[in-house]
């Protein structure tokens, strides 16, 4: 109990140890690289395209032949359409999947940070307090678990007027859902941290429940939910996919993963690349994020350190 | 109206269970119907309704097989579809200037049940189409019959007196004014016999009195209706039905890129088999680099009119220069590219469409094949909106309605006009375009004539009266001086003055630009191998059901 509270109390030394930890796990060190490499390409994604010259707009319809499927090998791949063209378009591959890295994780990140929010907003307070309010927003939490999420998400971004910003709507339905099951997770932390003693000593002190809830428990829970925020971005940026697959992610032009694999899956079989772009680049953010979540657990996990030192 | 258009504008989407035919086929030639076998039909539709009062079915497609209609379509490969008798002697005797119309029934006419049809069967069947309870169908007739405006079918008890069986065997219709097109009318399914005894709205759909070749065996909504042989039906009596396999399976609920690759791939049960959704680009692209399934594939001429709609009665499209800008800055050739190339379509500029008699050939904004940029803009600025105009672009959402409605997009801001897609699904798509409270600037429309008159190229989508409340009057155009030439071409009961007239009212409209005419699409359907005698006629752009056989 105390190691724990002492681990935690010269957070510097904590951090330098967890980034130690971190750089020796080959896995989540490569994680780190790839995520980094998206993070660069939806950042600089303007310039990045500029270099062949491209944008995910411009029809090149000169790169189909007259039934819409792209001229040359492997989608039309060249010196200046890297993954080839975009099949009835012509427009430029490489350019989509770079923007569409963008929408990926702007609204994954995003998402994240709204549920992140709500949900320790809310585990660190019903823990806390306990009483009718925890039983209420315990039954909320329960209830929104086994809620149909994606059906409800799909029918309320289908009815939402179409005046409404799209991204804006997507990153508030998938955060909603994103909540719960951190808020839970925060709950029971803040549950048994609440009976520690330098809680309770606090308390003697005289100090106030949102002084304790923000220098007390809220420095002990950090680390689950930096794992936590870590493990849920790959999910959202899968539940987004998901939404622009079935159609009712972001509006077109603007480039979606989501939405480019929907459209390639009819063209598997006469323009395979078409599918095999973007599924690469939405697989491979996932699996990054992945991984990373996995070895920062590890690191954080005062158990795993005590074995392997 | 609303019903008529819904139909037209469905068959195209592919989501109702019309049918649709192909050319290539022909040379397997019509000489020898081989009898027995099982046809399956593969649709993505998880409902078949039979009941002929919500039905807005071709008249060569499900329905045609179980009912028979006063007169039906005479669809054959390579020649211009005509109306011909089915149940009835005649297309109709005209009287009174075309405003009455009589029709004798065959003799020894018999229900799938053993009784024999009456006149009062058709008129009942026509009556009931005005009850509220069914509602759905083609709708033609109603305003054209006297009295139909303010009746309600025949379960309140009143009959419509404007219809008269004087004898068991024939019928008499009359008209409000003279039309032309009656015996095309009495070809839609409306006009099939309904014995009173037999109708319950509730259900009749589900398992009808068939008149026809085929009567229901199974009916399970969302996986398979089932038809066998009716009988009591005569080939003797019936010229256009060939009545070749002994049952007809439609599978409902077929995924159309699945159902295609079975049929590319054409083994086991899909050798009997066709797919009663026209093919995707993407499935097209395929099917055109295998040559065993290119054989099986059916292609119809260029048809339907896909066009944009430019809401006429809303901010900077009021103007008439704004409109034209349109005509010229719409890029056409991706447009025809996102929707399959060369093999899905050609560039349209009319509004008749090709294979309808009477079209007269016209472009009034020549613009080359993907539009004349500097012409708009100069228009634009003509109308003080050389920049910042933004518009709405309501579109159905799917990927290729999407795909095309990105080709319009990127066409326009060629000009400097911001176009914002606004995808809806399939019911707020139909209700939104044509409520009577416009809240879309432009609309992707596609439209299939109900019948093969330029009457049903113009009406349902240029009068005035067909603006709002459900009609498709997308544009919400209205212009007094086509609406009298519309009247006008409607009642001309000769065929080549009317074709002149709509000819006229064809161009009149463009000159006023209420639409982008976008293409004239080509619909492919593929077949197994064991399907024989499938084609696609020049109208409509599906197959006809009614003159299959299968191979031994």
């Amino acid at each position: 109990m105390t190691a724990i509270g002492s681990a935690r109390s010269d957070a510097p030394t904590g951090l330098r140890r967890v980034a130690g930890r971190l750089r020796a796990d080959r896995w989540a060190t490569t994680g780190l690289v790839v995520i980094g490499l998206f993070v660069l390409a939806a950042v600089f994604a303007g310039p990045l395209t500029a270099i062949s010259g491209q944008n995910p707009y411009t029809y090149h319809l000169d790169r189909l032949d007259d039934s819409g499927s792209p001229l040359g090998f492997g989608g039309g791949i060249s010196p200046t359409h890297w993954f080839g063209v975009e099949p009835l378009t012509g427009r430029d591959l490489f350019a989509i999947v770079v923007f569409g890295s963008r929408t990926s994780l702007l609204v994954s990140v995003s998402a994240t940070v709204l549920a992140v929010v709500v949900g320790v907003l809310v585990g660190i307070t019903t823990g806390f307090f306990g009483g009718w309010y925890d039983r209420t927003l315990s039954r909320v939490i329960d209830v929104l678990f086994g809620f149909p999420s994606l059906v409800f998400m799909i029918s309320l971004t289908a009815i939402v007027p179409t005046s409404f910003p799209k991204p804006l709507l997507i990153i508030l339905v998938i955060g909603f859902f994103g909540w719960p099951s951190i808020a839970r997770v925060v709950r029971g932390q803040t549950l048994s941290l609440r009976e520690r003693n330098f809680v309770v000593a606090s308390n003697a002190m005289g100090g106030g429940p949102w002084h304790i809830i923000a220098h007390q428990v809220l420095p002990n829970v950090s680390a689950t939910i930096i794992v936590f925020a870590t493990i849920s971005i790959p999910s959202m940026i899968g539940v987004e996919a998901a939404l622009s697959f079935l159609g009712v992610g972001v509006p077109p032009p603007t480039p979606s993963w989501g939405r480019t694999i929907g459209d390639a899956v009819t063209w598997v079989q006469t323009d395979p690349s078409y599918l095999v772009f973007p599924g690469a680049a939405l697989f491979l953010v996932t699996l990054a994020f992945n991984v990373v979540g996995d070895g920062l657990r590890d690191a954080l996990d005062p158990r795993r350190g005590v074995v392997s030192r | 109206m609303k019903n008529l258009t819904r139909a037209g504008i469905i068959a195209i989407a592919a989501t109702l269970l019309i049918t649709g035919c192909s050319s290539t086929t022909g040379a397997a030639g019509t000489a020898v119907t081989n009898k027995g076998g099982t046809l399956t039909i593969l649709t993505p539709s998880t409902k078949i309704d039979l009941d002929p009062a919500k039905s807005q079915n071709l008249a060569i497609t499900t329905l045609g097989l179980i009912e028979r209609r006063l007169t039906t379509w005479d669809i054959r490969a390579g020649r211009p579809a005509t109306v011909v008798p089915d149940l009835a002697t005649t297309t109709g005797t005209p009287s009174d200037g075309g405003k009455t119309w009589t029709f004798t029934l065959k003799d020894g006419l018999k229900f799938a049940d053993g009784s024999a049809i009456t006149s009062a069967d058709i008129k009942y069947g026509v009556e009931r189409s005005f009850s509220d309870e069914l509602s759905g169908g083609l709708s033609y007739h109603k305003s054209l019959l006297v009295g139909g405006a303010d009746y309600h079918g025949p379960y309140s008890g009143s009959a419509l007196a404007s219809i008269e069986t004087p004898s068991p065997k024939s019928i008499v219709f009359h008209l409000t004014g003279a039309y032309g097109d009656w015996p095309w009318i009495a070809s839609m399914p409306a006009f099939s016999p309904v014995p009173q005894a037999k109708d319950n709205p509730a259900t009749y759909g589900q398992d009808p009195v068939a008149s026809g070749p085929y009567k229901v065996a199974s009916n399970k909504q969302g996986t398979a209706l089932t038809l066998t042989r009716n009988t009591y039906w005569s080939a003797k009596s019936d010229t256009v039905r060939v009545a070749g396999p002994d049952s007809v399976v439609f599978r409902m609920s077929q995924d159309p890129s699945t159902a295609a690759q079975s049929l590319i791939s054409d083994a086991g049960d899909t050798k009997a088999a066709f797919g009663a959704a026209f093919l995707g680009a993407a499935q097209l692209a395929q099917v055109n680099r295998d040559p065993a399934a290119k054989a099986r594939l059916a292609t119809s001429q260029a048809g339907p009119l896909s066009y944009l709609a430019l809401n006429t009665q809303r901010g900077a499209l009021k103007n008439l220069d704004v409109r034209k800008a349109l005509e010229y800055a719409v890029d056409k050739k991706a447009y025809l590219i996102a929707s399959g190339g060369a093999a899905a379509g050609e560039t349209a500029t009319t509004l008749i469409t090709p294979g309808i008699a009477g079209r007269q050939a016209y472009d009034l904004y020549p613009a080359g094949a993907d539009g004349d940029v500097k012409k708009a803009k100069s228009l634009l600025a003509k109308a003080g909106q050389s920049s910042g105009l933004s518009l709405t672009l309501l579109v159905l959402n799917d990927a290729t309605s999407l795909a095309k409605a990105q080709a319009i997009q990127q066409g326009v801001q060629r000009a400097g006009i911001t176009v914002t897609i606004a995808p809806e699904d399939e019911n707020s798509f139909y209700s939104d375009a044509t409520a009577t409270d416009a809240n879309y600037d432009l609309a992707l429309y596609s439209w299939q004539p109900d019948f093969p008159s330029a009457n049903s190229n113009i009406q349902p989508l240029f009068a005035s009266s067909e603006i709002g409340d459900g009609r498709n009057n997308v544009a919400r155009y209205s212009n007094p001086e086509v609406d009298a030439l519309i009247a006008m071409a409607t009642a001309e009961v000769d065929q080549k003055a009317a074709q002149a007239l709509w000819a006229k009212a064809d161009k009149r409209i463009m000159q006023d630009a209420p639409v982008v005419p976008l293409s004239y699409a080509k619909q492919s359907f593929l077949r197994g191998s064991k399907v024989k005698n499938f084609f696609v006629a020049s109208f409509p752009a599906y197959p006809n059901y009614l003159t299959l056989s299968l191979a031994k």
